[in-house]
């Protein structure tokens, strides 16, 4: 079950803290990097909901993502809504198409569910790249940026626009963290770990694993908006299944089943891509052998790595401390 | 209470069951026995809906629960417990019946709060681990317990959603005779109007419990009655305890 240890929230804490100096110093091109950064998190934290907590791995979260961006820049463009409710309903579209994903889905397991979701974002996909209301091939532009000039805010300005894109992150790792806190998220990580004797204990089986999905949808639909309204251009790619295996090796770096490890993973992810992208045009060989040397590690991500070592020299001191007191 | 009617059912060519007919009043204790292979959790399985009978019919509390899946069945009553153990892994004992606890009052789904934390889920908690002896354990995960304590918690947790009818599939198989014996008087001392149907291999266990005995071979039922009737049976020493020492 989900827990905050210490040590988590420390992680939170300082990647908190860290990213709201950086968003204070950074230049244009880090500014940049902060949003990039934020997008992939909200994203990571969708799919670690489903896939490290209910064992749901999902090849169709990019493509909820799209559904997410192309909503909004839709809504706000050609229905003329203003950026506000145009968020809330792309938002809703994600979630409610997640949660029909969800329901199709939930009688698959294991890799049948991962084909059955590749199947999903696929069909996504190929409809936004026909489609001439999305723009096709090329993409849709004129996203509008939240308007906060009511509270004084201006969000075309990327410093500003950092930080709001660091509150939505937040906002995402408490709607998720709320939700593994909540009946539907204990049942979820049950589900995890023995779907038969659930449904022998009376849960609608189906029901909680299209509704945990929709939640998962309803979050990357708002990376899909902070995307959107970062760029403020979107094209099919953004949809394409390579986004969701990109999200899926972050939270595998990161710590599957942490919520702070694959926000961890993104800051990771996105930093070497660009650290390295500078020195070798391979960069993806090289984040590929990192991925490796992380897997063979036996560990849960960096952060499962970081978890165990810290359990493991605790519990090292802790019988010390009992004999001690079986001698006194 | 507890009713089938001509219940059957074959895995192509073999008839695991033939035409059960089993009735359960309220609050009774009935013990299944049976050698082997007779179709004994094959009828349980049947009963919470996990297999569909080819023919006969079954009723809870007089409703006709036939057709029904296996979660609306448990949310009429319905628990069992699994011969093999079937935890949830890897969750500390606490967790696996607050789990239990919480889909049963209907909470599995719900969005606003920690029903793990609610007052009582945790009560159910706090009363079943009292009553299945888990109560030091409840901070343990399930993996790092022994067979035994795993044996008890499977059993929790059929407790845990406060059923009408209780199914228990040989809950003392693989544990020595000291924690058969605690498990006895656990059995004992459940709330009288709780309906009891426990699958038992240990004769001597299953008649000190038992207020009825059904005994089924191939099957079918080859014996249906009181306890004394049971250990008296000839039938019952040839099929059953043949059986027995052939295994
Ligand atoms: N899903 C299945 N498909 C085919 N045959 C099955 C299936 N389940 C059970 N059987 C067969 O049905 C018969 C009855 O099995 P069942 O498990 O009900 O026996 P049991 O009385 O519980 O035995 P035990 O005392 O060993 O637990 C066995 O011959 C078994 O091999
Ligand atoms: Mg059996």
């Amino acid at each position: 079950m989900f827990r905050h240890t210490p040590l988590r929230l420390t992680t939170l804490g300082l990647m908190a803290a860290g990213s709201l100096i950086y968003a204070i110093i950074a230049g244009f091109f880090g500014l940049e990097i902060l949003a990039e950064i934020a997008i992939l998190a909200i994203l990571v934290i969708a799919l670690d909901l489903v896939a490290g907590f209910g064992g749901m791995v999902s090849l169709c979260h990019g493509a909820l993502m799209g559904v997410g961006a192309y909503a909004f820049t839709v809504a706000a463009n050609e229905a003329g809504m203003t950026a506000l409710p145009a968020m809330v309903l792309a938002i809703a579209l994600s979630a409610a198409i997640a949660f029909a994903i969800g329901a199709v889905c939930a009688r698959s397991i294991g890799i049948y569910f991962i084909m059955a979701t590749l199947a999903f974002g696929q069909m996504g996909y190929s409809f936004v790249f026909q489609s001439s209301l999305f723009g096709g091939d090329d993409g849709l532009s004129g996203a509008p940026r939240l308007d906060l000039s009511a509270l004084g805010i201006d969000l075309t300005d990327s410093r500003t626009f950092a930080f709001y894109a660091i509150a939505l992150v937040a906002l995402a790792y408490l709607v998720a963290a709320l939700t593994l806190r909540s009946g539907l998220g204990r049942s979820l990580v049950g589900l995890h770990h023995n779907e038969k004797r659930l449904r022998a204990l009376g849960l609608t089986v189906w029901r909680a694993k299209a509704t945990a999905f929709a939640i998962s949808g309803a979050i990357a639909g708002l990376a899909g908006c902070l995307a959107a309204q970062h760029t403020q251009y979107i094209s099919p790619g953004l949809m394409s299944w390579t986004v969701s295996g990109e999200a899926l090796v972050v939270v595998i770096l990161g710590g599957l089943g942490t919520l702070v490890g694959p926000i961890l993973g993104a800051i990771l992810f996105v930093v070497l891509k660009h650290e390295i992208s500078s020195i070798t045009p391979y960069w993806h060989a090289i984040v590929g052998l990192i991925l490796i040397a992380v897997v063979m590690s036996r560990a849960n991500g960096v952060f499962g790595f970081i978890e165990a070592r810290i359990a493991a020299r605790t519990r090292t001191r802790k019988p010390t401390l009992k004999e001690a007191d079986a001698d006194a | 209470m507890l009713e089938t009617r001509a219940l059957t059912k074959s895995f192509g060519a073999i008839h695991v069951t033939k035409g059960v007919n089993l009735k359960l009043e309220k609050g009774e204790r009935r013990v299944i026995l049976g050698p082997n292979g007779a179709g004994k959790t094959t009828l349980f399985n049947q009963l919470v809906g996990e297999i569909t009978p080819n023919s006969g019919s079954i009723y809870l509390d007089g409703q006709d629960i036939t057709a029904m899946r296996v979660a609306d069945r448990a949310r009429l009553g319905l628990s069992r417990s699994y011969q093999k153990n079937t935890l949830f892994d890897g969750l500390t004992i606490r967790e696996n019946l607050g789990l239990s606890a919480a889909v049963a009052l209907g909470r599995g789904q719900g969005l606003w709060s920690d029903p793990l934390q609610s007052p009582e889920v945790v009560e159910t908690v706090r009363e079943v681990a009292a009553q299945v002896d888990l109560a030091p354990y409840l901070d343990a995960s399930v993996n790092a317990v022994s067979y035994g304590i795993r044996r008890q918690l499977e059993v929790g947790i059929a407790l845990a959603t406060r059923p009408k009818v209780i199914l228990m599939d040989e809950p003392t198989s693989g544990v020595g005779p000291e924690m058969s014996k605690g498990f006895h008087r656990l059995l004992k001392a459940l709330p009288r109007d709780l309906t009891v149907l426990i699958i038992e291999h240990d004769m001597d266990l299953a008649f000190d419990v038992a207020d009825t005995i059904t005994v089924l071979n191939y099957g079918e039922v080859v014996f249906d009655g009181l306890p004394e009737a049971a250990r008296s049976s000839q039938l019952l020493k040839d099929i059953y305890l043949g059986a027995w020492e052939d295994a």
